[in-house]
């Protein structure tokens, strides 16, 4: 374990990127304390203002180990085996149980010691006043603590499983997404549901305490997410994590164990080379069109043929694989419907309309970073640029397929959310302006999200960095500029969080919708302008960056 | 095969800061031809490659394929072209047809003629077995061939093949030769790199030496041989090796003090150098039987392009060549003896 452990860490942090993250990590800690340290000798005796400093101070902190824990791990194993560097470490005397302490240690190491950096910072809020040491400091730390070492020993499983680091990466950050936020929603639909007895509404508590969102809302003295103070949410956050930790140990330890170089990729039988009975049955049950084991036809000649490559090369792209997905979230949104009958005539439009929003900018800012931030890394790292440099392809031909690889699938997602619309509609037909609002400001986000993390992406030589990137700049846009949002009483100004909500997406549908919170603001047509403006840069930077790469050096 | 030359260069060069990667290369190859370019690691080999395909601007000189201008007529070059770089470039999840299906439409080939030009090449490369597997999944020496499908595809007027046959078995290899020697009967040109100098040598009928960016030689293999070999490497194999001493001092008698004798009295047998022309070693050989040496063989060491290679590369002690245009003697490179081992 030891030897695996400081080869992690040394690794970690030699690089630039380690140092950048610390360093910018410090610079936002300091200057949101020095924000609201007491001046010309006058300090609040009540606290007030540490207390709103240390909200923001928790949530931040919050939102930077949900997005810095898993990214290392989750590309820690895959990386090994496409460098070939697992098979010598396989095949050293190290136990596969020492190999994924030792990557453990070495990941959450690291994100420790962001944490003791913010040390500094915690001891500021503090010493202001208004804190309790164990019962809030002590219980965020806690939980910070544990979150960081669920979130690698999470991101180390999916790195057993994935072949590709930027497959990792998404779905690594899809599970923490779904762990965060995802595990609330059941319990927040539920809780006033008049046909959820007590055994469901237990299942939806004992789901909701895999979220860390409840235990740091407490540690930080907010009243719970869903309306009640939590008392036991640390508790029950710390007994959640440590079982997923234990689960994630155990079963990366298996895979290691279970000669993970021992696999084939099955070709599998070609339904064309079925006997013809069985070839209908095969054709019937796929629908004619989705049936994964039928021979691909001819690229056509109106057809792009890089968007065509792109949507057979990754899984998402497949037609059987889109179904599905647009099938699960089809469902979905029919389930937040649903969930909107059991609230009140007066909370349920707005309150549906929110949760449909947050569920399709969560789409959003999950599937376009993953879906185009490596459309140009992965192509110079497979190496297959030089070959697609070599076709008498234009950069823009290779640049539109690419894009539109990414806009189809995410388009076609989206689309299957809109049947919750039409529900809410038939409802409330006076919510038709409304809704055409949303669908606008979320297209433009949709695009804008698309070619921004394809433009950010182009400028990386790794997917694995490419992605992060992209997922940090998005979650950043559409979560970070809420930390603002959080400190709108004090210390920032109503004009002041007005400004910083401008660029994000959600916040401008809220707004649209009349969220409370987000009703007095005036996020629109400025939202908008902000997306256009975006999407056109990223663009250009893709361009520019195909144009450049592909002239000769 | 005919006297068109289908690809010229002259006077190549491509400098990186105060590194010359490439210095005045000048060569030239006929329409069918197969050009076998080889050169140690770092020699300049893919350089060269990268500024015919279009991937790197030279800092001086031109090279044309097909009166096509490399670095210029970037759109004809690339449908003149086939290349093959010496690593595969795979999508992941894409079987191998969708993978040739790709690359056939980006070169315009039009759909009624893609399949059918697919399946021909597969056939013609041996990998039409493949055509379902997933492109992932395929072994180094498949990919390969399927490499060399993708490469063939738009049918291009000349081939250029980074180290076609690395990591091949040997049976992959000689399936690989029989493609290319089809290749080149069917009037396409190749360009071939390898570090496996006698496969390369089996199928090669232009051979190119690059060493620190210069060429070192250029020519058919019998000129580089020609005049490689300054000296002949000759081996007299004995009926016993108690003869080997006596054998010995009638060739030390016959020869002087200025070739090299490598006796092996366990192989009775003994190795030695020398300038003379047939009549002078029929003379050496009358001397050994008049001499009573019982003298089962008496024959000349054929030179190899591995041996070919060495000695101009200075790795042995032969005497850099010029046997065409364009390639220059390298003086510091000169060996004072030529020195074959047993």
């Amino acid at each position: 374990m030891i030897p695996i452990l400081a080869r992690e860490l040394t690794a970690m942090l030699r690089s630039w990127r380690a140092v950048a993250l610390q360093i910018g990590f410090l610079a936002c800690l300091g200057a949101l304390v020095a924000l609201r340290w007491p001046a010309e000798g006058r300090a609040d005796m009540g606290g007030m203002a540490s207390r709103q400093v240390f909200r923001i101070f928790g949530y931040g902190l919050l939102m930077g180990l949900m997005l810095v824990s898993p990214a290392f791990p989750a590309t820690s194993i895959v990386r090994e085996r496409l460098q070939g560097t697992l098979a010598l470490l396989l095949n050293s005397p190290i136990t596969p149980v020492s190999m994924v302490l030792g990557k453990l240690a070495g990941a959450t190491a690291f994100v420790l010691l962001l944490l003791v950096l913010s040390f500094p910072g915690a001891a500021a809020c503090f010493a202001m006043g208004g804190i309790h040491l164990t019962s809030q400091l002590g219980a965020l730390y806690l939980v910070l603590g544990l979150l960081a070492l669920e979130y690698a020993a999470l991101g180390l499983l999916v790195s057993g499983l994935v072949r590709s680091t930027d497959a990792a990466l998404r779905m690594t950050y899809s599970l923490v997404l779904l762990l965060a936020i995802g595990a609330l929603a059941p319990q927040f639909l539920l809780k006033n549901a008049a046909w959820a007895g007590e055994e469901v509404i237990g299942i939806t508590r004992v789901l909701a305490s895999l979220s860390p969102v409840p235990a740091v809302m407490h540690a930080l003295g907010d009243s719970g997410v869903l309306g009640a103070d939590d008392s036991g949410a640390v508790a029950r956050f710390s007994i959640g994590a440590i079982a997923v930790i234990l689960l994630c140990v155990t079963l990366t330890t298996a895979r290691l164990g279970s000669r993970p170089m021992d696999r084939s990729r099955d070709a599998g039988r070609m339904t064309d080379e079925l006997s013809p009975r069985a070839k209908l049955v095969r054709r019937v049950m796929y629908l004619w069109f989705f049936d994964p084991q039928a021979r691909s036809g001819l690229i056509a000649p109106w057809q792009n043929p890089v968007m065509v490559k792109e949507q057979r090369c990754r899984p998402l792209g497949r037609a059987n694989w889109m179904m599905r997905l647009i099938g699960a979230y089809f469902v979905l949104s029919l389930l937040l419907v649903l969930g909107a009958t059991t609230l009140s005539q007066s909370q349920g439009v707005i309150g549906v309309l929110s949760a449909i929003a947050i569920m399709q900018v969560s789409l959003v800012v999950l599937l376009a970073p993953s879906l185009a931030s490596g459309l140009i890394s992965a192509e110079r790292e497979s190496r297959g640029w030089q070959l697609l440099q070599m076709t008498p392809l234009s950069a823009l031909t290779i640049v539109t397929g690419k894009l539109l690889s990414a806009l189809v699938p995410l388009g076609l997602v989206m689309l299957a959310t809109l049947p919750a619309y039409v529900a809410l509609l038939a409802l409330d037909p006076a919510q038709f302006q409304t809704a055409m609002a949303i669908q606008t400001t979320l297209l433009i986000f949709a695009v804008m999200a698309v070619l921004v993390s394809a433009g950010v992406g182009s400028l990386f030589r790794q997917t694995a960095v490419a992605t992060a990137v992209a997922y940090s700049l998005v979650a950043a846009l559409c979560v970070g500029t809420l930390f603002v949002w959080l400190g709108r009483d004090a210390p920032f100004t109503p004009r002041f969080v007005e400004r910083a909500l401008v660029p994000n997406p959600l916040a401008a549908t809220l707004n649209i919708i009349g969220t409370p919170g987000f009703a007095d603001y005036r996020l629109t047509p400025g939202n908008w302008y902000f997306m256009a403006a975006a999407t056109i840069c990223g663009a250009a930077i893709m361009l520019v960056q195909v144009g450049r790469l592909g002239r000769a050096r | 095969m005919s006297d068109e030359l289908v690809l010229r260069t002259s006077d190549l060069t491509k400098v990186y800061g105060n590194f010359t990667a490439l210095d005045g290369l000048s060569i030239s190859l006929e329409r069918g031809r197969i050009l076998g370019f080889i050169g140690p690691n770092g020699a300049g080999k893919t350089t060269t490659i990268k500024i015919l395909v279009g991937l790197v601007r030279a800092t001086r000189g031109e090279a044309s394929i097909c009166g096509a201008v490399c670095g210029r007529d970037t759109a004809k070059i690339k449908r003149l072209v086939g290349y093959m770089p010496d690593v595969f470039g795979s999508y992941d999840n894409m079987r191998v047809f969708e993978y040739l299906d790709f690359f056939g439409a980006a070169f315009g080939i039009p759909r009624r003629d893609r399949k059918r030009r697919i399946d021909e090449c597969l056939e013609l490369t041996g990998a039409m077995r493949m055509k379902d597997l997933f492109v992932e999944s395929l072994s180094h020496g498949m990919k390969q061939r399927v490499a060399l499908t993708r490469t063939m595809l738009h049918e291009p007027q000349m081939l250029i093949l980074d180290e076609p046959a690395n990591g091949l078995d040997p049976h992959a290899r000689v399936e690989m030769r029989e493609v290319l020697l089809e290749l080149a009967r069917r009037g396409t040109s190749l360009i071939v790199t390898s570090h496996i100098l006698p496969e390369l040598a089996r199928i090669c009928d232009t051979v190119a030496i690059i060493t620190g960016g210069k060429l070192r030689a250029f020519g058919t293999l019998d000129q580089i041989m020609r005049t490689v070999r300054h000296s002949r490497v000759m081996e007299v194999v004995l009926g016993d090796g108690a003869a080997v001493a006596a054998a010995s001092q009638v060739l030390a008698g016959e020869l002087g003090g200025t070739s090299a004798l490598m006796p092996s009295r366990e192989a009775a047998e003994i190795r030695f150098t020398t300038d003379r022309d047939d009549a002078g070693l029929a003379a050496i050989l009358g001397k050994l039987v008049a001499a009573g040496v019982r003298v089962v063989q008496f024959r000349e060491i054929p030179m190899d392009l591995e041996d070919a290679f060495l000695s101009v590369t200075g790795q042995t002690g032969a005497k850099p060549t010029d046997a065409q245009s364009g390639a220059k003697p390298a003086p510091d490179r000169v060996p004072s003896a030529v020195g074959v081992g047993a």
